[in-house]
């Protein structure tokens, strides 16, 4: 992709790849920074380590042309050399510089593209520049000095880095794409030929020529699965890649609403597709800046309930049963939930009879999120549907909880990688449809006797209770005048919620390799996307939680 | 997988401009047109032939819950799905039960590729372009705006299609999930 107007087009692309990390390795060490001199701990370690980093940008910048980044990672080598002597006993204002630096900085390298105008960077340089003059420090004639041993220090810190990297190719993410399209065609293949080799085995039994072809199809499949395993695993980034940029958003609404507010990351280093990650920033951010803008107090109010001035969000995120879990919570107000009922039944939605389950829906209604009202009045809810919209597109659940005073909690659970599901295949009247395994927790065979109607609704006797036993006719629209026998339920769970679904056949296992929806298709809600099945015919991948969401409003 | 379908603006914008161009066509001494044309019901219908990726015999379809309802279903065409439209149900016809001569014509509408089921294709037709006319006023209705003209040729009569016209993204709200 070059662009015209750039002859460095591609070259540009690479200076974001190798500058955009750094410069957000530099900005959050500079909100470390900050923090430790708040908390009048020694922060030199943290400058000497940026040296590097830093350097590293200015050179880079100097080499396209772009003098707004040469510039502004000078002027904060600057202010860190002169820290670096001065690193025990800051000027207060020094904190704040160089966090307001480093976000610039990171907010220049990723608009490189566009050879961003250099005023915000020369505003920054004189600040520092008149920063510096106040200063006066001594430490400003001994530049020089400091320049050379910097550079040394360089020198040092890139050679470790080429040793770690000697090994490591840079890849286009799009090339990832484009082999496990490949491998899922494989896939595919595979799963015809095993399906012919059953047949033929069936016509012919079990002759020699047969069982040596069958060994040969098995052990294909085999290696199939180890190069999808590994295929899979090289398409994960550990999570940090995408929330180490959040202390910085953290620090900046935090100050900007006029509030204190720690962030707590833990479990950076979970492992997930990168096509998830891609699409799971947006929505984790959305929770985090409701959590300090709605639920953090301000330090006046937090010092009259008796709570520490300064808020706590903590961003958790861990592997659970094949999934990753992701915790946002804060030590905020809680959720308003009078409030939130009062405009829940202006919608039509009435909550009083019900507790917790029932505030866990109303949060999420789209109607509630968009009435100024309530974020008013309440303070949470603001654009909450579009979080658990897009939580749900990536095939994921949220839930919430809350304690009023003590804080509120949304619970993210998400799969690992989004191109290769594996999945239940079922049929329901000739239908095909691929089940997400994650979320089948049994399959049952269906006596006639075992599911019972009440209220026209089928209900069956499931591991100590009663589970709501739909007919997946009736859900997928494709009831016929004679049904063919409904052999088996299946029962889905998700989110504490359960559900089974009358089915005729259990097909079998499959790894399913997903193919998005046709735009022409609409947008069905109970269908998350399409594969094609190992004898050639499109199957559809049902939406488990939809499907588990419609049960539970249906019932 | 076609990106996402360009806004309705700029489809009309882009129908006015082939319009415009087709008009200039029509003076200048090009003499024929490439159409491909297909049965439904009794009428003969025609596309030109630059749309049309390929034709099909009608493969097995695959149903999919609460897509809208011109949608027949998906069908695996050489490991690409291919959605499957009704032609019949947005041109306003009773669907029809697939025959042995049914077909599926592959389209390519500005990268939107899509398969056109249909009773019957005859073959590629080269028509002169002074048999091609406007059609009757009564017919051009805003619903029908997708008839771009009539060709009237060897006793035939053609009616030709605007496919972005017929095929424009609807705006069907997606089925709920409740009941």
């Amino acid at each position: 992709m070059t662009d015209e107007t750039n002859p460095f087009g591609e070259l540009v692309e690479e200076y974001v790849l190798e500058c955009l990390p750094l410069a957000e390795q530099v900005a959050d060490a500079f909100v470390a920074v900050e923090r430790c001199w708040r908390e009048g701990e020694d922060a030199s370690a943290l400058l000497t380590a940026i040296a590097g980093p830093l350097h590293t940008i200015k050179g880079n910048s100097a080499m396209m042309g772009l003098a707004a980044m040469r510039d502004t990672a000078h002027a904060l080598e600057d202010a860190c050399g002169v820290l670096r002597h001065d690193a025990e006993s800051p000027d207060p204002a020094a904190g704040a510089l160089l966090a307001a630096g480093g976000s610039l900085l990171v907010e220049l390298v990723r608009r490189a593209r566009d050879n961003p105008e250099a005023d915000e960077a020369l505003e920054f340089v004189e600040r520092v520049r008149q920063w510096l003059a106040r200063g006066a420090s001594p430490a400003l004639e001994t530049q020089p000095e400091r320049r050379r041993t910097e550079r040394r220090g360089t020198a040092s810190s890139a050679g470790q880095a080429d040793d770690r990297s000697a090994s490591v190719v840079r890849v286009d993410f799009r090339r990832l794409d484009a082999m496990l399209e490949i491998l899922g065609e494989g896939l595919i293949q595979q799963a015809a030929l095993t399906e012919s080799v059953r047949g033929l085995t069936r016509r012919i039994g079990p002759a020699d020529q047969v069982s040596r072809l069958d060994q040969a199809v098995v052990a294909l499949e085999k290696t199939l699965k180890r190069l999808e395993s590994t295929l899979m695993e090289t398409r994960l980034l550990p999570l940090s890649t995408v929330v180490s940029r959040f202390p910085r958003l953290v620090r900046d609404t935090a100050e900007a609403e006029g509030k204190r507010v720690r962030l707590l990351l833990s479990g950076g280093e979970t492992p997930l597709d990168k096509a998830v990650l891609d699409r799971l920033s947006e929505p984790v951010l959305h929770l985090l800046t409701n959590a300090i803008v709605h639920g953090i107090e301000s330090p006046g109010e937090r010092r009259a309930v008796g709570k520490s001035d300064e808020g706590t969000v903590r961003l958790t995120a861990a592997p659970e049963a094949g999934r990753v879990v992701i915790r946002v919570s804060d030590d905020g107000r809680g959720l308003d939930e009078q409030a939130i009922r009062r405009k829940g039944e202006s919608l039509g939605r009435d909550g009083r009879s019900e507790s917790g389950l029932a505030l866990r829906d109303l949060i999420f209604l789209p109607g509630l999120s968009t009435a100024p009202q309530v974020s008013a009045l309440a303070g949470r809810g603001v654009g909450l549907d579009v979080v658990a919209g897009a939580i749900h597109a990536l095939g994921g659940t949220i839930d919430v909880e809350t304690a009023p005073g003590a804080g509120t909690s949304f619970t993210l659970s998400l799969p690992v990688t989004l191109a290769i599901v594996r999945s239940l295949i079922v049929e329901v009247d000739q239908e095909r449809y691929a089940l997400p395994l994650a979320h089948v927790a049994e399959t049952v065979r269906a006596e006639p006797e075992a599911i019972r109607q009440i209220n026209h609704r089928g209900v069956a006797a499931w591991r100590g209770g009663l589970i709501h036993v739909a007919d997946g006719g009736d859900v997928l629209e494709t009831r016929q005048a004679r049904p063919a026998g409904r052999r088996f339920y299946v029962v889905m769970a998700a989110a504490g919620r359960r559900r089974g679904l009358l089915v005729d056949r259990l097909v079998g296992h499959q790894d399913v390799v997903v193919k998005s929806l046709d735009p022409e298709l609409g947008r069905p809600v109970l269908v998350s996307g399409t594969t094609i099945l190992g004898d050639g015919r499109v199957a559809c991948i049902l939406d488990a939680v939809r499907l588990l969401e419609g049960g539970r409003r249906a019932g | 997988m076609p990106g996402e379908s360009p806004p309705s603006g700029l489809l009309d914008f882009a129908a006015a401009v082939a319009a415009a161009a087709t008009e200039e066509a029509g003076s200048a001494p090009v003499p024929e047109r490439h159409l491909l044309t297909f049965m439904l019901e009794r009428e003969e219908f025609g596309i030109p032939i630059t749309q049309v990726r390929e034709v099909i015999r009608v493969p097995e379809l695959t149903r999919v819950p609460q897509a809208p309802a011109h949608v027949r279903g998906v069908a695996n065409l050489r490991g690409r799905i291919l959605a499957v439209v009704e032609l019949r149900a947005r041109l306003g016809l009773a669907a029809a039960e697939v025959s042995p001569r049914s077909r599926i014509v592959v389209v390519d509408i500005r990268g939107r590729v899509l398969g056109l089921l249909v009773d019957a294709v005859s073959q590629v037709t080269k028509v002169p372009e002074t048999a091609v006319a406007p059609p009757p006023e009564e017919v051009r209705t805003a619903e029908a705006d997708y008839v771009t003209a009539v060709v009237r040729w060897q006793s035939r009569m053609i009616i030709l299609l605007d496919l972005e016209k017929a095929l424009a993204p609807t705006e069907s709200p997606s089925s709920q999930v409740d009941r």
